[in-house]
């Protein structure tokens, strides 16, 4: 019998899982877009991107446009081959779960 | 019971997944007047063309104010763009790059032809149906949008009877593509991404 496989905690977390989805298709997004496209609060949104910057899944850029300060986040390549993992382990708990 | 939560739990994970991806890819922007548009230039150039009157003027001025056209509206987006902090996708650039790339093609190709005096009716058409046949198919391709590549299949298909029929075969196939290809595409394109921004704004009230 294959062991299953365990899954990422720093993703398994709802809203952390929601940055990094939606991280995937973008270049690099805004706070304020993320903040809209997830309806968190700005604290706890923060401290959830926070987590996935030091797990080294999102890098953060921060800049003025316009004067206007601008906080920037992209997703890392650890942070891409984490969440293909995660989406793999996933499916394989599923199917564990349905073909027991 | 517990188990079957846990099921739950994981499918609705999974189900999060795919709906965070869908809403990062999806963008508010229209493009399906940018084929409309370029269709009904075609065929003011072919019909400018036809009334005899400075029909060497009818392809380079229609032509010309297509490209004006569509440059000022996409660097005026792309500004609103940064303004309003909304991201760029992978899948917009992927597929915008591959019509900018095609776009140079035509700018640079076109006049050269002309310019070496090997502009027949016939390889223009062959031209952009070749062209036109390489953006929609790799467009097509990136989306995973079966329709497009209809499309593509056209226009390749045109690029074929240009170089085996008579100018007159090749003229009628090129306004049968541009018909189906451009003007009817893009507003079943309009009307497509008109119906998603009307079903986001009820999501979303």
């Amino acid at each position: 019998m294959s062991e299953l496989p365990e899954l990422d905690p720093v993703i398994h977390g709802k809203l952390r899982l929601a940055l990094l989805s939606l991280l995937s298709g973008v270049e690099e997004a805004e706070f304020t877009w993320l903040r809209a496209k997830t309806g968190s609060t700005d604290g706890n949104l923060g401290a959830q991107l926070l987590k996935l910057e030091e797990a080294g899944y999102v890098s953060v850029e921060k800049k003025f446009v316009q004067r206007k300060p601008q906080t920037l986040y992209r997703m890392t390549d650890s942070g891409r081959s984490a969440l293909t993992g995660y989406v793999q382990a996933l499916k394989q708990l599923l199917g564990a779960a349905i073909n027991p | 019971m517990q188990e079957e939560s846990t099921t739950q739990e994981l499918k609705d994970r999974l189900g999060l997944i795919e709906s965070m991806i869908a809403e990062g890819r999806r963008t508010t922007e229209s493009w399906g007047w940018i084929f409309v548009l370029w269709g009904v230039a075609y065929y003011a150039a072919i019909a400018w063309s036809a009334l005899g009157d400075h029909s060497s003027l009818a392809a380079n001025v229609t032509i010309m104010a297509a490209v004006i056209i569509t440059v000022g509206v996409i660097v005026g987006r792309i500004a609103r763009r940064k303004q309003n902090s909304l991201p760029a996708t992978t899948l917009g650039r992927s597929v915008t790059a591959v019509w900018i790339a095609v776009g140079i093609s035509f700018m640079v190709l076109l006049p050269s032809l002309g310019i070496g005096g090997l502009s027949t009716s016939n390889l223009v058409i062959a031209v952009i149906g070749t062209l036109l046949g390489t953006a929609n198919g790799a467009s097509s391709m990136i989306l995973k949008w079966k329709l497009q590549f209809g499309c593509a299949l056209v226009w390749w298909m045109l690029a074929v009877i240009a170089c085996v029929g008579t100018a007159r075969q090749s003229l009628i196939a090129l306004l049968v593509a541009l018909f189906f290809c451009q003007i009817v595409f893009g507003v079943y394109g309009m009307i497509c991404e008109a119906r998603e921004r009307k079903q986001r704004d009820t999501i979303h009230v």
